[in-house]
């Protein structure tokens, strides 16, 4: 088991770079590539800015929680909001030529892109929960020796 | 975010640098945009090899921008996307919509 962090947010887009650093920070030191850690924060991002928007409504008293997790397989963040939910199935495909000219609704698009697997949970009365995963690179690679060691330099 | 303007007669070039997400970046760009727009500058370049990465709010106000030049009469064409944004580009396939110039002599004489 690797190591767990976890923030707990007002709904407040100011937060969202803090949440996009923080998650950058951790996938470097898991030993992902510059690249890999620039997409899984863009991912984390992009839920986050779902959760105060349309998960929170901006309701800048209710909370955002994001959980960050690695085991030996994956990295894994847990964004959770507690609004009424919103319905992801619905999304719209960005690239379709009826929505090319939209000025929203990529977000979910770009979750999926950047990482391997997302998926929304609906929790009964307690808001929605989006689990963002990245597979690790194989062992050994990069001189890897553990769960989120802090990387040198 | 920051935005500068360059005119080269009728062209005006905006450089654009940092990197354009949600709450300022996105903000800073419309802002831009619209002073130009207000002006009456009908033809902008948007510099983007500055722009480390954007969010789906600052390629939403990308797509924002170019609605609203269009509906003044004007043209946004874009100049060198860095790596990341031109992946960006290529993936919401606004590639197919923008002007896109990797030289800006170029873009200048596209106008």
């Amino acid at each position: 088991m690797g190591r767990r962090v976890k923030l707990k947010l007002g709904s407040r887009i100011a937060y969202v770079d803090l949440v996009h650093e923080v998650a950058e920070d951790l996938a470097r030191d898991a030993h992902f590539s510059k690249s890999d850690a620039l997409n899984i924060g863009l991912a984390v991002r992009e839920a986050v800015i779902n959760a105060i928007k349309h998960g929170n409504a901006m309701d800048e008293t209710k909370s955002v929680e994001i959980e960050f997790e690695e085991n030996e397989k994956s990295f894994r963040v847990r964004v959770r909001d507690q609004g009424p939910g919103f319905d992801w199935e619905q999304t719209a495909d960005p690239r379709e030529e009826r929505n090319m000219f939209r000025s929203s609704g990529r977000g979910i698009f770009f979750m999926k892109h950047f990482v391997d697997r997302v998926a929304f949970l609906r929790r009964r009365g307690r808001g929605t929960e989006v689990i963002l995963e990245k597979r690790l690179q194989p062992a050994g690679r990069q001189g890897r020796g553990g769960a989120m060691k802090r990387r040198k330099g | 975010m920051k935005a500068n303007a360059r005119h080269h007669g009728k062209v005006t070039v905006v450089d654009l640098s940092g990197k354009i997400t949600i709450g300022e970046g996105d903000i800073k760009l419309r802002d831009a945009v619209n002073a130009l727009l207000d002006e009456g500058r009908k033809n902008i370049i948007l510099n983007l090899s500055g722009v480390s990465y954007m969010d789906s709010a600052g390629i939403g106000e990308l797509v924002a921008c170019y609605k609203r030049a269009a509906e003044k009469g004007a043209t946004l064409k874009l100049l060198n996307p860095s790596g990341k944004v031109q992946d960006l580009l290529i993936l919401t396939r606004l590639q197919e919509i923008f002007d896109i110039f990797r030289d800006e002599r170029e873009a200048l004489a596209s106008f």
